[in-house]
């Protein structure tokens, strides 16, 4: 997989203090919707190189961040830009939804 | 009707859970000044004392002090009406479209007075007259203006110290007071039935619009008094580090991070030095870019109008907080910060006409958030309780100061909340009873007499209308008392009180495989109910929908149901605890009859009263306090220096009031104007 991994301190640093536009997804390795979405977004993260960050946080390993956003369940992709929340997809999500978002994100 | 009047501008200061024995307690030790001047300008009874309605609920006695009528008339007769469609449930009643009665403000309104009506909680909202001179604004809850419509966010506790190594979010700890804020284990401080929607599920949209609220008082645990002085909010641990990639850090400043939003929203903080090298100030940014902080909190001082974006389910919205510094370490080692709720400050919802809130945002501030944190954790009702209702006063004051002074308003129904709030979240705790041993009565009686000194600030923020014509009332829907005992499971204001109706055979619950009651009503074998503050149903056929009395044994088995309450024997003490039981149709000798009072009316004794609700107007509590509210009028149409030894009802206000403006009585009203205290002969 392309996408780098987040912890709760690489998370502060590159999603927050460095403000990156970017796709944080959080997922599980046994989870069978991840297996579909992840390789997904690795397909699509060439196309955004230099413009919009793509990163993972595996739930399991990283449990406290799962908790702290509140969340329910796997696969959930976060969006952000500038330090702020810009919203989220859920579940088994299309590459055009993705790709929707991610212009919105863009172009806010 | 023509009538002379005996002032043309009048103010009613409502202090909700304001008690006229604890008060002259408080006065006697010169306490509360303002009052005093007040009580010597105007007239009163020696013991400042109204006799109340009841029941001693919030929006029952306020609707009688707005409509003059008894509550059995006026058919508000609870905080919750009963739901029409089951014995069990009970739905919103702060609409003043249930209300029978018509009220005085649309008789000074419709006269052509320029009205009003400031977060009345008994029948205001929505407002019932089309006259352009009435102004509403909320009344939707008792708490606050906006408070059940505008929260967007939770209150938070952040701690941060070099020690804690990632940031981590706990969201509604019921924190034991005593126990520090860390977060230790996840797991454990995280609750999956996390209930963040209590203001929505009360007072918000779909209670507004009718939605049933099932509550089952069981035991003590579901009592209000235990539930309501367990401290809950968010936790937020961070590491407090040397600040890096900043701007525009300070020198030698620390960085930590604050989350919102239920955990989507970070906000980069610093811990500042001042000249003398010591840590003394905390600065909030919106990210590390920003040049400069959303705010500066210096220690000691709360500072509320902070205006910062809050998402909630994924709407993000500019919103009003408030924030405190609980601790800094000068040395910088440790950081403590308090942030309230968030009110959204785009909602003018229930204000009546809406441009009154921009100018009030515009001219006075936005509304500040109060605390509902405190209950038995004591820094935090000193530090952050207290002072939050402080603030919000002098906010209060200064909108009906600007009302009266810069819009042109010459009657003004005002109600302010500290007090009852307070008493529902540590009142109890003023007499140290053995489900609370591990508190100490001294320090909430100081907090009470807190409470006390702060509203007595607020009246003084009025004081100068008695030498601008105007007449002011000051007055409460009921005391608050400190209970003598723990109260017995039944007469609890928010729900089905099942335990001693359960004991008595009349309520029966199903039963788990252990022989144990669940949460669900047995409806073919219940026979009645004890729902709300003071009310039994009959489970009767015909009429409830689960019915299995038929209407003829119904005289009988109210009787049996009477007798039997009578006779019951509190567990604890061995005491009889139930004080009346009267049939629907004797209670009209105090206001309770009619279709929204029950088959039953009855009331707990005296000394095993909870804070209010389930007593007579008349009982009284540990340290010197009342379930009776207040009474004190002064300025123009009223004697100055009086007292008087009627006996003033809470029927009576209303058509004092239309007395005092040359109005004709509200159409429903039932009590008489106070004319032993008006300086001229009516």
């Amino acid at each position: 997989m392309s996408l780098q991994q987040l912890n709760s301190n690489s998370f502060e640093e590159i999603i927050y203090d460095d403000c990156e536009s970017c796709l944080v997804i959080f997922s599980r390795k046994d989870c069978h919707v991840c297996k579909e979405v992840v390789p997904m977004l690795d397909e699509l993260k060439p196309q955004y190189e230099g413009k919009f960050g793509f990163f993972y946080v595996d739930v399991e390993e990283d449990k406290n961040l799962f908790q702290r956003f509140s969340l329910k369940g796997v696969p959930q992709i976060l969006f952000f830009a500038n330090g702020e929340y810009q919203g989220k997809l859920a579940g088994k999500v299309e590459e055009e939804a993705v790709e929707e978002k991610i212009a919105e994100v863009l172009n806010a | 009707m023509k009538r002379t009047a005996l002032t043309n501008k009048l103010l009613v200061l409502g202090v909700d859970g304001m008690d006229p024995r604890i008060s002259k307690k408080f006065l006697a030790e010169g306490k509360m000044p303002n009052l005093q001047k007040f009580i010597d300008r105007g007239a009163a009874r020696e013991d400042i004392r109204l006799l109340g309605a009841i029941p001693t609920i919030t929006p029952p006695c306020w609707t009688t002090l707005a409509t003059g009528a008894y509550p059995g008339t006026h058919g508000i007769t609870c905080y919750w009406r009963q739901s029409p469609e089951s014995l069990d449930a009970v739905v919103y009643n702060m609409d003043s479209r249930n209300c029978l009665a018509e009220q005085v403000w649309n008789v000074s309104a419709e006269a052509g007075m320029k009205t009003l009506v400031w977060h009345w909680p008994g029948s205001s909202w929505p407002p019932t007259s089309h006259s352009e001179n009435l102004s509403v604004v909320d009344g939707t809850q008792p708490g606050s203006v906006n408070m059940g419509v505008a929260q967007l966010d939770w209150e938070k506790v952040i701690v941060a110290t070099p020690e804690i190594k990632e940031v981590r979010y706990a969201p509604r700890v019921d924190k034991p007071a005593g126990v520090g804020c860390i977060i230790t284990d996840l797991e454990d401080t995280l609750d999956n039935d996390v209930d963040d929607e209590m203001m929505e599920l009360w007072w918000g949209d779909t209670a507004r619009q009718g939605g049933e609220i099932r509550t089952y008082v069981m035991d003590d645990e579901d009592t209000e008094v235990v539930i309501g002085s367990k401290v809950a909010y968010d936790i937020v641990n961070s590491p407090l580090k040397e600040a890096a990639g900043w701007a525009n850090a300070p020198e030698g400043s620390k960085e930590f991070t604050v989350l919102t939003s239920g955990g989507v929203m970070r906000r980069p903080a610093l811990i500042l030095k001042n000249a003398a090298g010591e840590y003394d100030r905390v600065a909030i940014y919106k990210n590390k870019k920003a040049e400069t902080p959303i705010v500066v909190l210096e220690r000691d001082k709360m500072v509320t109008g902070i205006i910062d974006d809050v998402t909630k389910k994924e709407v993000t919205k500019p919103a009003c907080r408030s924030m405190k510094i609980l601790e800094l370490d000068p040395a910088g080692n440790r950081v403590r910060l308090w942030i309230s709720n968030a009110l959204d400050i785009s909602n003018d919802q229930l204000w009546h006409p809406k441009s009154l809130y921009q100018e009030i945002k515009s001219n006075v501030g936005e509304v500040p958030p109060v605390s509902l944190i405190g209950g038995e954790d004591a820094e935090l009702v000193r530090e952050i309780f207290e002072p939050s209702w402080d603030l919000y006063n002098k906010w209060q004051a200064d909108c009906l100061n600007y009302a009266i002074k810069e819009k042109g308003y010459e009657v003004v129904f005002s109600h302010l909340h500290n007090i009852d709030c307070a008493g529902h979240q540590l009142w109890h705790l003023g007499k140290t009873l053995e489900p609370w041993n591990y508190t100490d009565e001294k320090t909430y009686q100081g907090f009470i007499e807190k409470f006390y000194i702060q509203t007595d600030k607020y009246f003084g923020e009025f004081l100068h209308l008695l030498d601008e014509g105007w007449t002011v009332f000051i007055l409460s829907d009921h005391g608050l008392i400190v209970g003598e005992n723990v109260p017995p499971i039944i007469g609890e204001y928010g729900g089905l009180n099942t335990k001693v109706m359960e004991k008595l055979g009349y309520t029966v619950m199903k039963k788990d495989e252990n022989g144990n009651s669940i949460r669900e009503v047995d409806w073919e074998k219940t026979r009645a109910v004890q729902i709300r503050s003071n009310y039994i149903y009959i489970n009767l056929k015909g009429r409830d929908k689960y019915g299995i009395v038929d209407p003829k044994d119904k005289y009988d088995l109210e009787e049996q149901i009477i007798s039997d309450l009578y006779n019951y024997r509190d567990e604890r003490t061995g005491k009889r605890v139930i004080g009346i039981c009267l049939r629907n149709k004797d209670a009209v000798l105090i206001g309770t009859n009619g279709p929204e009072c029950g088959d039953i009316f009855f009331s707990v004794e005296e000394g095993y009263n909870r804070l209010h609700g389930d007593s007579i107007s008349t009982s009284e509590g540990y340290f010197d306090t009342s379930v009776s509210p207040v009474f004190v009028a002064a300025g123009s149409g009223i004697k100055s220096g009086f007292t008087t030894e009627r006996t003033i009802r809470q029927v009576d206000v209303a058509p004092s009031v239309a007395v005092l403006l040359g109005l004709r009585f509200p159409a429903q009203c039932e009590g008489a104007p106070i004319y032993q205290i008006f300086s001229e002969e009516v």
